[in-house]
């Protein structure tokens, strides 16, 4: 399989801090790649360099063979690239529908005028984009909610409604950020089978970060390690699991010696 | 993650790469225009240094006025996130009850009395006009923000602005259009001369005053358990609660300080303009307000050297790009755009960005 | 606890007193004459009143058990809990004999406020009878205004004639204003438990809920309003003799309005519909029908109506506070007065003579400059709006006013160009096809009814284009962006297209109501464009209820239209309209009239908060939250 996102000595530093440090790193077209590591190892740094809110300093982020450095984030997303986000950040007094509306602006191409003028095609696309976004927000499990506006959705659904609007944009790359923090078990076996939906069904290459290494360990084809900055391992779950650098990253030195099935931090 | 400083995040959106290079050369088209025009018309204009020694301390005695003022705004801005629109009118409240006192005071002839007499006299009358503009703040934060506090961010801005036009009318009404003018008594209405420099007592006691308030007031934030309580809310307030810190009491006594200074402003200012009248606040509050924001606004010293930078800028200014004076405003505001471009956190924003990263 | 009661009596006292104060020293008591003693004890009585029912709207709450009747009041209120180890005498007197209760509250206030009213009219009159001039110092403080005050003649004053009788008839008024008070509201008693139980605000902000027969009111209301004006205008009718013309253009104001809320209350559809276009031809027929004072009234306020739905799309929508928005508006204004009158600028007029024009004619009719100064004002939106790009929240707020006042100080000093503070004079008034509409046409339409049908049709205009706009993929890019800029940006909205748009935008409108105003003005000068437009058009579209059209034509109304009627107190205007502001943010801060989003936030308070949508709401996250990574963005976070 051709790598879909290919990263090249990544490299961003804030200050004295170095947050991505030389990272090396390969996905392939769909598949569902984890990446995890202890809080504060950058994890969240490297996608906001992969959707462009932040520069590497050095490096080269390729995207189906061309470069993302440098363009701007709605650049990115036109390429398709989409993220969600680590704590919900939902457009809050916009319905449902209008989020997913929004995330299909890129798709929408009426002009201004047009829809001043209500012209036919511009009439028609618009009812075109309701009726997908209804289909995203049915696809996610939020049927019925079209009308009810974000921030009072239940948390849950909020983090669906983030990977509906993300959808919207019909990209090819999907990042999650935690999907499944603060979810409760169901909640989370939904946005587990969501995830496996979204590559069988959509054939969308799927990249999360987790903390929930039940949930890594149970959908991810491959699993990269970040540690201050680093990648430190990559591989299969069984590889990543066995691997002594990372037991070490996730507990300390002292207590690496004794094998552990799941680090306990969040 | 890790949190990070503002101006990381600047670094982070330069994906906009053509608008920074745009700026950048706006930026860089701005500084050689005005060397441009300093050099061949400024400075050819030939005028000596005392000149220009002093219109600074001119811009000096200006800037110490409207350092006190932006202390009102960034303090209270560094806690309740919001610009105080009527500050400068409690300003011009302090300087009309400042003039009323005067009047006491010249009429009982004290002003002519002994040295002793007259410094009290004066101190009297600026605590006098402090304590006026202590009330007024006091009564806008209770009536006009404290039931706003948890609204949408636009909605005590709209609050203020009409707190201010109804401060500023009310005086109207009540103490009517024509300009009150101070009457400077004879102990300070002479100057200093050094060599071919004059300066007046009042430029001098105006700028030495205005710097021990300044001190205080950050004696008052830095050392004191008050201002330890009034960080600790600027940083946080739901902590600070959480902590045993009585917010309400910490924003009254916010408003209170401001309040005071911008009290100290006015008195001074009526001494140094010989005139106030009822929207004689207005235009050094939105100044005050533009030295806050060059400082960085929520930053207490950035506050300070701001107004002094904006001070002196608007004294020399003029004359070293040899427009006539009715453009230093044009200045001072376009100093503020300039600025917030290539620097929107202000001058100073670095520190604030620091504490709080 | 019968000290404290008597205490929180006094402060109610202190309190009326103070307000009294304000009123006798801008002069109210002079203004009024004769009957200015009974109408300020009536208005203390209301004060009173306001301050009493809220004071046991306030104890009901929380003592829910025991209503005012006795009637069951509903469980569940936090405080009800410990309420029974909070019996004070008060709450014992509120059940026992709740009239006396309020009553001697209410002449305690009312004997607090009379007697220091009494103590402060009798050493104004004291110091008058000894010659002492306090005029000076206080400006409204003349013999009539405080002859007014204790209700004896100006004579009397000045020769220090007042008997004591006097003053303690002063105090006997305002204790009885109290007592008054105090008994109406436990007059009123059933009605309190209800607004203890919604809550004083709540009450307000929900609104009521009319039946049938309210609504049938409320759409036909406009309606009479408008043939009683039609009719009032006929010759030989009069309505309340001289001052019909204050009282026409009121009624106009409140025919319009009251026709938004009609419109409002129709049931969508049809009913709707035909409700709205039989009030759409009824304010189109206002231009032939008002005078010359009216309409131009009515046209300043459409005027300023184009400039809140222009304002409304940068601010609104895009969440961008813009407190400049007087440069567009002037922008437009000159650029139509440069054309229209060539010879009023020096410049220009040497420019054209250079060129081999005549200065002495305008270049272009009004319909030929439109597109000129919209244009001119939109290319002012972008190369405004390009540096500011960056800047969120009061940093824009600042740097917008600054620009602002950059474009006026340039107007007054550029005398060369704009002829400075002697402005630009004899503007042309636009014509039709040559001729001015105005007169012409059955001599029905005066000059300033022609510009106020032009300002009508184009606000209407405006408002169309507005509205579809909001409703389209750009207006949710502009309300994405204010909720939230850096995710809009990552979900494909492209921001300097969609700020500069909103820039753009909403300054084309500006532009478009600053031709008509200056064809209204016929001359203008640097004074007509001052920071106070860009608050006014701002203040008008927040009184309105911000997003919303239909409030924007009635914050317009309120807000342009209203302080014109109280002309006849002209200098009073400017302090109840600044107070009415404050009053108006603390209590309906959305608005009148607010649009459906809004009112879907207001109706759940824990929506206002500070951290959360507080902030996001404006699209206003100052750089300090924006500090923080986007992992810690709005501190969502520690909230779950």
């Amino acid at each position: 399989m051709t790598a879909l996102l290919s990263l090249q000595h990544v490299t961003k530093v804030f200050g004295g801090l170095t947050a991505v440090d030389n990272v090396d790193l390969e996905i392939a077209e769909r598949s569902i790649t984890s990446l995890i590591g202890p809080n504060g190892a950058g994890k969240t740094t490297l996608f906001n360099c992969l959707t462009g809110l932040h520069r590497p300093e050095v490096g080269e982020i390729l995207f189906d063979g061309s470069s993302l450095i440098g363009l701007r984030p709605d650049e990115i997303t036109d390429r398709g690239v989409a993220r969600t986000y680590q704590n919900i950040r939902l457009f809050g007094r916009m319905t449902a529908l209008e989020n997913v509306l929004v995330g299909q602006h890129l798709r929408l191409h009426a002009s201004h005028w047009s829809a001043v003028l209500r012209t036919r095609r511009q009439q028609e696309e618009e009812h075109a984009a309701r009726e997908s976004a209804r289909a995203l927000l049915r696809f996610v499990g939020l049927h019925g909610r079209e009308e009810v506006v974000s921030t009072n959705l239940p948390y849950g659904d909020q983090r669906l409604l983030e990977v509906a609007r993300a959808l919207g944009s019909q990209p090819r790359l999907l990042l999650l950020d935690e999907p499944a923090a603060g979810m409760n078990p169901s909640e989370t076996d939904r946005m587990m089978e969501l995830v496996h939906r979204l590559r069988d069904e959509k054939g969308i290459t799927i990249f999360l970060i987790e903390h929930d290494m039940k949930v890594v360990m149970s959908i991810s084809e491959s699993v990269a390690v970040l540690d201050y900055g680093e990648k430190i391992a990559e591989g299969t779950p069984e590889e990543v699991r066995a691997d002594a650098r990372v037991v070490e990253a996730y507990l300390g030195p002292e207590v690496a010696v004794q094998e552990t099935a799941g680090p306990a931090s969040g | 993650m890790t949190s990070r400083p503002v101006t990381a995040r600047a670094a982070g959106t330069d994906g906009r790469a053509a608008l920074k290079h745009f700026t950048r050369a706006f930026g860089a088209a701005i500084v050689v225009l005005v060397v441009w025009r300093v050099t061949t018309v400024g400075l050819a204009e030939g005028y000596p240094a005392s000149f220009w020694i002093s219109q600074a301390l001119n811009g000096l005695v200006l800037g110490g006025v409207y350092a006190l003022v932006a202390l009102g705004y960034t303090l209270v801005y560094g806690i309740l996130f919001m610009i105080n629109f009527a500050h400068g009118e409690v300003m011009m409240i302090g300087g009309i009850t400042g003039y009323f006192a005067l009047q006491f005071a010249l009429a009982r002839g004290w002003m002519e009395g002994p040295w002793a007499i007259v410094v009290i006299a004066l101190l009297t009358i600026m605590v006098i006009g402090m304590a006026a503009s202590v009330l007024i703040g006091v009564a806008l934060e209770r009536l006009a923000y404290r039931p706003l506090r948890q609204a949408p961010r636009l909605v005590p801005l709209i609050s203020a602005i009409g707190a201010s036009l109804f401060l500023q009318y009310s005086v109207l009404l009540i103490f009517g259009v024509s300009p009150h003018s101070y009457r400077k008594p004879a102990l300070i209405s002479g100057g200093l001369r050094l060599g071919d420099v004059f300066i007046p007592y009042t430029g001098a006691i105006i700028f030495i005053t205005s710097i021990l308030l300044m001190l205080a007031l950050y004696f008052i934030i830095q050392r004191t358990k008050l201002g330890r309580a009034m960080r600790a809310v600027a940083e946080d307030r739901a902590t600070a609660s959480l902590m045993g810190v009585d917010v309400n009491a910490v924003i009254v006594v916010t408003f209170m300080l401001g309040s005071a200074l911008a009290g100290a402003a006015g008195v001074m200012l009526g001494f140094h303009n010989t005139v106030v009248k009822f929207n004689s606040g207005f235009i050094p509050g939105l100044k005050a307000f533009t030295a806050a924001v060059l400082g960085g606004i929520g930053n207490i010293p950035g506050a300070m050297f701001g107004a002094l930078i904006l001070g002196l800028i608007e004294a020399v200014g003029p004359s070293a790009l040899g427009i006539p004076t009715e453009y230093k405003d044009v200045i001072a505001f376009s100093l503020l755009v300039l600025i917030l471009i290539f620097r929107p956190t202000g001058l100073f924003g670095e520190v604030l960005s620091e504490k709080k990263a | 606890m019968a000290l404290q009661s008597a205490a929180g009596s006094i402060r109610t006292g202190l309190i009326g007193f103070a307000f009294l104060s304000y009123l006798i020293l801008i002069g109210i008591p002079g203004r009024i004459g004769g009957s200015a003693l009974p109408v300020l004890a009536l208005i203390s009585a209301l004060f009173f009143w306001l301050n009493l029912r809220r004071e046991a709207a306030h104890h009901l709450a929380r003592n829910p058990e025991q209503g005012l009747e006795g009637d069951e009041g509903k469980p569940g209120w936090e405080i009800g809990a410990n309420a029974d180890s909070d019996r004070s005498s008060l709450h014992a007197l509120l059940t026992a004999r709740p009239g006396t209760a309020l009553a001697l509250r209410g002449l305690l206030a009312g004997l607090t406020t009379g007697l220091l009213i009494a103590v402060v009219s009798g050493i104004f009159a004291a110091a008058m009878g000894n010659g002492v001039a306090i005029q000076p110092v206080l400006d409204k403080i003349v013999p009539i205004n405080v002859a007014a005050l204790i209700g004896v003649s100006p004579g009397q004053i000045v020769q220090a004639e007042v008997s004591f009788i006097r003053f303690l008839l002063q105090i006997l008024l305002f204790a009885g204003a109290g007592t008054l008070a105090g008994l109406a509201v436990s007059a009123g008693g059933s009605n309190l438990t209800t607004a203890a139980r919604s809550g004083f605000l709540a009450a307000h902000v929900s609104g009521p809920t009319l039946g049938s027969v309210g609504r049938f009111a409320g759409i036909a209301l406009p309606f009479v309003l408008l043939a009683y004006i039609a009719w009032i205008g006929l010759p030989g009718v009069t309505a309340f003799g001289t001052n019909e013309g204050t009282v026409r253009l009121l009624l106009t104001l409140i025919a319009t309005g009251s026709g938004l809320f009609a419109v409002r209350l129709s049931r969508p559809g049809r009913e709707q519909r035909i409700v709205a276009v039989l009030l759409g031809l009824g304010v189109v027929s206002m231009p032939f029908i008002l005078d010359q004072f009216q309409n131009s009234v009515m046209g300043l306020v459409f005027i300023f109506v184009m400039m809140g739905l222009g304002l409304n799309i940068v601010v609104g929508y895009a969440g961008l506070l813009d407190l400049g928005y007087v440069a567009f508006f002037a922008i437009g204004a000159y650029t139509y007065a440069f054309l229209s009158a060539p010879f009023s600028s020096p410049y220009i007029s040497g420019l054209l003579i250079l060129m081999g024009v005549s200065p002495d004619s305008p270049l272009l009719g009004y319909w030929m400059a439109l597109p000129v100064a919209m244009l001119t004002a939109a290319i002012g939106g972008v190369l405004l709006g390009i540096p500011v790009l960056r800047l969120r929240g009061d940093y824009l707020a600042i740097v917008t006013l600054g620009f602002g006042e950059i474009i006026r100080l340039f107007m007054l000093n550029l005398g060369e160009l704009t002829n400075g503070p002697r402005g630009i004079l004899e503007i042309s008034q636009p014509a039709l096809f040559g001729v001015s509409p105005a007169g012409v046409t059955f001599g029905l339409l005066s000059s300033q009814g022609w510009i106020f049908l032009l300002a009508l049709v184009s606000s209407a205009l405006v408002a169309f284009v507005a509205i579809r706009l909001n409703s389209s993929r750009l207006g949710r890019a502009w309300f994405a962006m204010q909720e939230d800029e850096d995710v809009a940006e990552a979900t494909g909205v492209h921001l300097v297209r969609t700020k500069l748009l909103a820039f753009a935008i909403g300054a084309t409108f500006a532009g478009m109501a600053g031709q008509l105003y200056a064809a209204r003005q016929i001359n203008i000068f640097p004074e007509n464009f001052t920071l106070f437009v860009s608050i006014d058009a701002l203040a008008l579209i927040i009184v309105g209820g911000i997003g919303s059209p239909a409030g924007i034509v009635l914050g317009a109304l309120a807000l342009k239209g209203l302080p014109e009627v109280l002309r006849g107190v002209d200098e009073y205007r400017i302090v109840t309209f600044a107070a009415l502001l404050v009053i108006m943010m603390i209590v309906r801060p959305a608005g009148i009239l607010p649009s459906a989003r809004r009112r879907t936030q207001g109706t759940d308070p824990d929506e206002a908060g500070f951290d959360d949508s507080g902030e996001l709401m404006e699209g206003l996250v100052s750089e300090e939250q924006v500090a923080a990574s986007p992992g810690l963005a709005n501190g969502k976070e520690e909230v779950r």
